[in-house]
C-alpha cells in the first residue's frame, strides 16, 4: 500500500501544482507579448498607423472600448439567459416529473456540448432574421430607452442577437450548478415549510432560495466567466464597432468585445499590431481574474452563514 | 527552367486537367493510369522533385491554392504542399520573415520596410514578390425586383460612405434609367475582420472618387456606417438574406448573389465582371515597380482604366519567396511550384477551379523569368 500512496500522492500534488505553472505561464506570456505595444508610441509608430490599430493616441484609448464591449455584451447575456437557467434548473430539481427531470437534464448538459461555430452559425441564419421584426417592434415604441435608440439594423448582427446566442451558451452551466444546489436544499426545511401551509412556490422561495443563494450566485459568475471569454459566436454574429455605447439594436453602435476583437484582426496583422492584441488579452485576463476573485470573495462570506445553517439543520 | 517554356507547358494543359479530374490530387497513382502517358513524359521535370513546401497567408488565395496544389502534386508525386491560410497575409508574411515559411501569399506586396527586412532572412539577394492570383471586387446587392444595377464609383463611395441612404436616390436612379427603384433603406455591408478584399476596394474608392471618399485605403474598414461581417462568406450571406442590402466581396466568393456593373471612369460604360474583364483590367491600370531586382510589385492605378472591356475594381494577391534559399533543394521545388503556378497551365486551372482570372501574359512571362533566377 505504501507505495501506491506515495506515487498517487505525487501525480495528484503534480496537478495541482501543473494548473498553477500553466496559469503562471499564460500570465508571464500575456505580459511579455503585451509590453511592446502598451509602451509604444501609438501616434507616432508606423507599425500601428494602419489596420486595426489605425487612428489611436495610445493602448489604453484602443483596449477602453472593447473592455466595455466585453462587459456590455455579457452582462446582456446574464440579464437574459441567468433567469431562464435557474427556471430551468429549479423545474428539474422541484417541479419536473422524476423522468421528465432526467431527460430534460441530459438535454440541457448536451447544449455544453455543441461548439461555438454552431451558435455562430444558428445565430447567423435562425436568431437574426428572426428577430428583425421584435427590434423594429421595441425601436418604435421604446426607442426613447437609450439601449434601444439609434437607426434599428435591418441585418440583425446586433448586440440583442449576440446577447441572446451567448444566452444560450451559458444557460448550461448556469442551469447544471445551480440545479445540484437545489437538490441539495435539506429536505426537513421543505418540509417545514409545506407544514405550514405554504405552497409550492412559498416553499421554494422560504426553503429552496435561501439556501441556494450563494450557490445561484456562483453559478451565475461561472456563466459570466463563460460569456466574457466567447469568441466565434460573437465575432460572427455582431457587427462590430470601437466605441463606448449601449445601444443593442443597431449595426453601428454595437461595442465590440476583446475576443471577438482579436480573432478577426489577428490575421491580418503586422507583429507589433499582434502584440496590441495579445495585450488587449491581458486586459481580458485581468477582468476574468477579477470576476473570479469577486465570486469567491461573494461566496466565501455568504457560503459561511449557509454552512451554520445546514448545522443548525441537522 | 524547362517547365516554363511554352510548348511543353501547352501539352501539359489538358493532360493535368484530365489527371485532376481522374485521380483528385492522389498524385503517386496517377502516373499508373494510362491515360496520364502525355502528361508524364511533359512532367518529367517535375516527378523528379521531392520535398515538403510549407506556405501559408492569405485566405484570398486558399481555394486556387489548393487547385495548384492538386495540380502539380498529381504531377510531382513525392513533393507536398501546406498552404495554411488561417494565418492571413500578415500573418504569412511575418512567418516567412523569420524564416518559417517557403513562400508567402499576400494581398498586398511587401512594404519598402518588409522588403528590407527580408534581406535578413533571405540573404543579401532579399525577396520577391510575384503577382499569382487576380481578381476582381464585386458589389453585390440585394433588392426585391431589381435584378440589374449599374453604379459609378462617386455613388459606391457615397453608399458607402453613408451619405446616399435610399435607394431611389437621385444619384443611383440617374445612373439606372428604365429601372424603378424602391424607396427601401439601403444596409451596408462590409468586412468586420481585416481584409486584403477591404485594402483593393478602399484602395479604389480612395483612388476614384477621393472627394467623397475621404478615408486612407487599408485593411480594416476606416468608417463606422454599415454591418461589419466575419469573412467574405458573411457579408455575401448577410446581403442574401436582406432586402435593400450592398456589400463587396472577391468575385471569386459571391455564389449566387448579384453583382452591380460598374462605370469605367466616367465614360458612361457599364462593365460586369468577367474573367476577361479582370485580366485587362490589370493590363490596363497595372504597372510593375520593382522595389529591387527580379521583384515584380505591381502599383495599380485604377484610375487608368478607360477602355469598356475591363473591370474596374482588380484585386490582386502575391507571393513572395526568397531569390536564393538556404537550401538549393527547397529552392528549387518551391520555384517549380510557382513556376507552375505562373504557368499558362496553371492560370487555366487557377480560372477552372477557383474563379480566378488570368494573369496578363506579359506579367506571366517576368514572374516566370524572376522564378527561373531562384536558387
Amino acid at each position: 500500500m505504501r507505495p501506491s500512496d506515495r506515487i498517487f500522492r505525487v501525480l495528484s500534488t503534480g496537478s495541482a501544482g501543473l494548473i498553477m505553472v500553466i496559469l503562471a505561464g499564460v500570465a508571464l506570456f500575456l505580459i511579455i507579448k503585451a509590453g511592446p505595444a502598451i509602451v509604444a508610441n501609438w501616434s507616432a509608430n508606423p507599425d500601428l498607423a494602419g489596420g486595426t490599430t489605425h487612428g489611436y493616441t495610445s493602448f489604453w484609448s484602443y483596449v477602453g472600448p472593447l473592455v466595455w464591449g466585453t462587459l456590455f455584451s455579457s452582462l446582456i447575456a446574464l440579464v437574459l439567459g441567468a433567469p431562464v437557467a435557474i427556471g430551468i434548473a429549479l423545474f428539474i430539481s422541484h417541479y419536473a416529473p422524476r423522468r421528465l427531470a432526467g431527460v430534460l437534464g441530459y438535454l440541457v448538459d448536451l447544449l455544453a456540448a455543441v461548439p461555438s461555430v454552431v451558435f455562430g452559425l444558428w445565430g447567423i441564419f435562425v436568431i437574426r432574421p428572426f428577430i428583425i421584426p421584435f427590434q423594429d417592434w421595441l425601436n418604435h415604441y421604446l426607442g426613447w430607452i437609450p439601449l434601444f435608440s439609434g437607426q434599428v439594423s435591418q441585418t440583425g448582427s446586433t448586440m440583442l442577437a449576440g446577447g441572446l446566442v451567448l444566452a444560450v451558451m451559458i444557460l448550461p452551466i448556469i442551469t447544471s450548478i445551480s440545479r445540484e444546489i437545489f437538490l441539495q436544499t435539506p429536505k426537513l426545511h421543505e418540509e417545514a415549510a409545506l407544514a405550514l401551509g405554504s405552497t409550492r412556490w412559498e416553499m421554494v422561495k422560504l426553503a429552496v432560495f435561501p439556501y441556494a443563494r450563494s450557490g445561484i450566485l456562483s453559478a451565475t459568475l461561472l456563466g459570466l466567466g463563460r460569456a466574457l471569454g466567447e469568441t466565434m459566436a460573437i465575432a460572427m454574429i455582431i457587427s462590430p464597432a470601437l466605441l463606448f455605447s449601449v445601444r443593442i439594436l443597431t449595426d453601428t453602435g454595437n461595442s465590440q468585445t476583446i475576443a471577438a476583437n482579436a480573432a478577426l484582426n489577428f490575421p491580418e496583422s503586422n507583429p507589433l499590431q499582434r502584440d496590441a492584441l495579445i495585450a488587449t488579452g491581458l486586459a481580458l485576463f485581468v477582468i476574468s481574474f477579477g470576476v473570479n476573485f469577486i465570486a469567491r470573495w461573494i461566496i466565501s462570506r455568504t457560503g459561511g452563514s449557509r454552512r451554520l445553517r445546514k448545522a443548525g439543520s441537522r | 527552367m524547362k517547365f516554363t517554356n511554352a510548348a511543353a507547358v501547352s501539352a501539359v494543359a489538358l493532360a493535368s486537367v484530365l489527371a485532376l479530374a481522374a485521380c483528385s490530387g492522389d498524385g503517386a497513382r496517377s502516373s499508373g493510369t494510362p491515360n496520364a502517358g502525355t502528361s508524364a513524359d511533359a512532367a518529367a521535370d517535375y516527378s523528379s522533385l521531392s520535398g515538403t513546401i510549407t506556405a501559408g497567408g492569405s485566405s484570398a488565395q486558399a481555394n486556387v491554392q489548393q487547385a495548384w496544389t492538386t495540380a502539380f502534386t498529381a504531377q510531382a508525386g513525392n513533393v507536398k504542399i501546406n498552404y495554411d491560410k488561417s494565418q492571413g497575409s500578415g500573418g504569412g508574411v511575418t512567418n516567412w520573415l523569420n524564416g518559417s515559411y517557403d513562400f508567402a501569399g499576400t494581398d498586398a506586396a511587401l512594404s519598402a520596410d518588409q522588403f528590407t527586412k527580408a534581406q535578413t532572412t533571405c540573404g543579401s539577394d532579399g525577396g520577391v514578390n510575384i503577382p499569382v492570383y487576380l481578381s476582381g471586387v464585386s458589389i453585390i446587392f440585394k433588392l426585391d425586383g431589381v435584378k440589374k444595377l449599374n453604379l459609378d464609383a462617386k455613388t459606391i463611395a457615397s453608399i458607402f460612405a453613408g451619405t446616399i441612404t435610399q435607394w431611389n436616390d437621385p444619384a443611383i436612379t440617374a445612373l439606372n434609367k428604365g429601372v424603378t427603384l424602391p424607396s427601401t433603406p439601403i444596409s451596408v455591408v462590409h468586412r468586420s475582420d481585416g481584409s486584403g478584399t477591404t485594402n483593393n476596394f478602399t484602395t479604389y474608392l480612395h483612388q476614384q472618387a477621393p472627394a467623397v471618399w475621404t478615408w486612407d485605403a487599408g485593411t480594416a474598414w476606416p468608417n463606422n456606417v454599415g454591418s461589419g461581417q466575419q469573412g467574405g462568406s458573411g457579408v455575401v450571406n448577410t446581403v442574401e438574406a436582406g432586402n435593400g442590402t450592398i456589400g463587396y466581396a472577391d468575385q471569386s466568393s459571391i455564389g449566387d448573389a448579384t453583382a452591380a456593373a460598374i462605370e469605367v471612369g466616367e465614360t458612361g460604360t457599364f462593365v460586369e465582371y468577367s474573367e476577361a474583364a479582370a485580366t485587362e483590367s490589370l493590363a490596363q491600370s497595372g504597372t510593375i515597380a520593382p522595389q529591387g531586382e527580379g521583384d515584380l510589385t505591381v502599383d495599380i492605378d485604377t484610375t487608368k482604366i478607360t477602355d469598356a472591356t475591363a473591370y474596374p475594381i482588380p484585386l490582386l494577391s502575391y507571393d513572395v519567396l526568397c531569390r536564393s534559399f538556404k537550401d538549393a533543394d527547397q529552392g528549387k521545388i518551391t520555384a517549380a511550384y510557382l513556376g507552375f503556378v505562373v504557368s499558362k497551365t496553371g492560370q487555366e486551372i487557377g480560372a477552372k477551379n477557383a474563379d480566378a482570372a488570368p494573369l496578363p501574359h506579359s506579367y506571366l512571362a517576368k514572374a516566370a523569368e524572376t522564378l527561373a533566377s531562384v536558387k
